[in-house]
């Protein structure tokens, strides 16, 4: 049984590698997203390493294969298709088994031991390259048994940075509203949805999170003094700056790639317009004229430009402009509601919403000249797009369980997967730098 | 990528199709029917057998939010006023509840006002807190129009995060989009 299911395993590889740029049709269970992604092999993480049993290496080992799984850019092969037991390989001993791996067309493999002494864990990660039989580097990982899922979080995005030389996304987080008895509270979660934590409590509304691009503070608009003016948390130290509290609001805060500029909105003269200040809080510069609605500000990966919200043709479509506030462009033509415009970290594409197709809010992208949209989501009512700082992913909320929830997804709209499940109303998602 | 769309058109007309079908359906029963008196007697008021049961359309449901800002209506001397979706237009029956409450704030020199701006779930959150914001304005510009000193007004916008009553169509929406007044001490 083994034998053969690793020879079907073989089988499908070749033909998927046959089938580059051809085939999208591949109708295995492997979809046709895997035909880019490195074959790789996961192995050791004994159990014997660590003391009570194997709880806390089952559950590091599920981590890891999750984490490299959703990175879009692994296909994490099943121990059982490996000619050796995974489970067994030591540390150290891991090259004895290359060899074999290079026959099955295994392109990658990571080998990890997880030991513990008292309430402190080791997590020890080494990665190859199977079919060039080379070391490509390793990383030893010290914490109490408690930060596990962190720890494989940090393996998992060193093994992205080592085969791609991009940063991997495990160790980011989302940040979000949720709205319960009264109160709309900002909650920060691992970008798996684990271990959601207050980040406001002030029994006030608070909205629009925003991470600043060195994710070491988050902007965000809160009620708690009653107007709702633009406040800065900082996410290391816990203080909270009050940075904009003009009459009226101060709301929907972005930031420029750099981190010196905060777009917003504030409404003190006359409509709702957009401008830019410093996050200290002045050289306030105004950006938008007249009685319309400006909101929901992001910039381009230059910095150059800005992307937004606006009713100044008569119903909320999105617009392009410069920094100065001019060269005007608007994006969207078709449905009578386009907004929550977000710009694709890699550039190439922007992320909205749109009511276009009839019967609420879909994710759609399109290039940043507003043309080849695409609709990305279809189950539910879905909105608030939010993209990975890797751009393979986006962030979004979504009422198809019957309530808003936080999912996320593939850029291409493939693996959609709920993270927030409270019982409360969450939206507003922002993914951390 | 059109299936959902597919999906949710077929369910849309259900819900709104059905009660007129329903009321229709359930109209030509009764004056289909006029041998049987005990149809006919009650009126379409009265709470007929079973199947009269269905003719009356059911009333709403609404929740009240257990939600610190959300008044109800009655409560205080002003009169709440209701906007179209997206819209701060004030439409004739909302002037004539302004009127109403310029003559209150006339005869209360002393009392002054905030003016809360609300909108339905519909839209996003950050575009319905500026929509707020104008519907704010809006009534605020017609009470000083009408005579009364703009400083005794203030304004919020709350956009669509404080709902005063709970639901996902039109009869929980209407209520929804809303200037509401509260005096200030």
């Amino acid at each position: 049984m083994t034998r053969l299911a690793r020879i079907i395993w073989l089988l499908v590889l070749s033909s998927g590698l046959l089938a580059v740029g051809a085939s999208a049709q591949v109708d295995i269970t492997v979809t046709r997203t895997v035909i880019q992604r490195i074959p790789i092999a996961v192995v050791g993480l004994r159990p014997s390493g660590v003391s009570g049993g194997g709880d806390l290496v089952a559950q590091a080992l599920s981590v890891l294969v999750d984490d490299l799984e959703f990175s879009t850019v692994f296909e994490v092969l099943p121990a059982s298709f490996l000619p050796f037991d995974a489970r067994q390989v030591r540390l150290g001993e891991e090259e004895k088994v290359l060899p074999s791996l290079n026959h099955l067309k295994v392109q990658a493999m990571v080998v990890a031991e997880l030991t513990q002494q008292g309430k402190d864990l080791t997590l020890e990660g080494r990665v190859y390259n199977v079919s060039r039989g080379v070391f490509l580097g390793g990383k030893r990982y010290l914490g109490e048994v408690t930060a596990i899922r962190s720890m494989v979080h940090r393996l998992a995005d060193e093994v992205v940075l080592r085969l791609t030389g991009e940063r991997g996304v495990a160790s980011t987080r989302i940040a979000y509203a949720s709205a319960e008895k009264g109160a709309t509270e900002l909650y920060l979660m691992d970008y798996d949805g684990h271990n959601p934590t207050i980040a406001t409590g002030n029994r006030s509304i608070n909205l629009s999170p925003r991470f600043s691009p060195d994710a070491k503070l988050l902007a965000y608009t809160s009620y708690r003094d009653g107007n709702p003016d633009l406040y800065l948390l900082n996410l290391e130290t816990g203080r909270r700056d009050k940075v904009s509290a003009s009459p009226g609001l101060n709301i929907a805060p972005g930031w420029s790639p750099t981190g010196q500029w905060l777009a917003l909105s504030l409404s003190k003269d006359g409509g709702t317009n957009l401008y830019l200040m410093r996050p200290t809080g002045g050289a306030l510069r105004r950006l938008t004229n007249g009685h319309a609605i400006s909101v929901s500000p992001s910039f381009s990966p230059n910095g150059r430009q800005i992307v937004f919200t606006s009713d100044r043709g008569g119903s909320p479509q999105i617009y392009m402009m410069d920094l100065e506030g001019a060269n005007l462009e608007r994006l969207t033509f078709e449905g009578e509601y386009n907004a929550s415009a977000r710009w694709s970290p890699r550039g190439d594409k922007i992320a909205f919403a749109s009511n276009r197709g009839g019967g609420g809010f879909q994710i759609y992208l399109m290039n940043p000249n507003g043309t080849g949209v695409q609709q990305i989501t279809t189950v539910g009512v879905n909105e608030d797009p939010a993209w990975s700082p890797d751009g393979r992913h986006l962030v979004f909320t979504s009422n198809r369980s019957g309530r808003k929830d936080i999912y996320v997804m593939h850029a291409d709209g493939s693996g959609q997967k709920r993270l927030t499940r409270s019982g409360s109303k969450s939206f507003a998602p922002d993914w951390s730098p | 990528m059109v299936r959902g769309r597919e999906a949710r058109e077929q369910q849309w007309p259900g819900r709104r199709f059905w009660g007129p079908i329903l009321i229709v359906g359930a109209a030509l029963l009764l004056t289909g029917c006029p041998k049987k008196p005990e149809v006919g007697a009650g009126g379409p008021g009265a709470a007929g057998g079973p199947g009269a049961e269905k003719v009356t359309p059911a009333k709403p449901i609404t929740e009240a939010p257990v939600e610190p800002g959300a008044k109800p209506t009655a409560e205080g001397p002003l009169k709440d006023v209701f906007f179209d979706f997206d819209k701060a237009v004030l439409r004739d029956d909302t002037k004539q509840a302004l009127n109403e409450n310029i003559q209150w704030l006339k005869a209360n020199p002393a009392a002054r006002t905030m003016v809360e701006g609300h909108c339905d779930e519909r839209g996003t959150n950050e575009y319905n807190l500026g929509l707020g914001d104008r519907r704010a304005k809006a009534v605020r510009d017609y009470l000083a129009a009408g005579g009364v000193d703009a400083k005794r007004i203030s304004m919020i916008s709350y956009g669509e995060e404080r709902p005063f009553v709970l639901g996902h169509d039109e009869s929980a929406w209407k209520w929804n989009r809303r200037g509401h007044f509260v005096i200030q001490k």
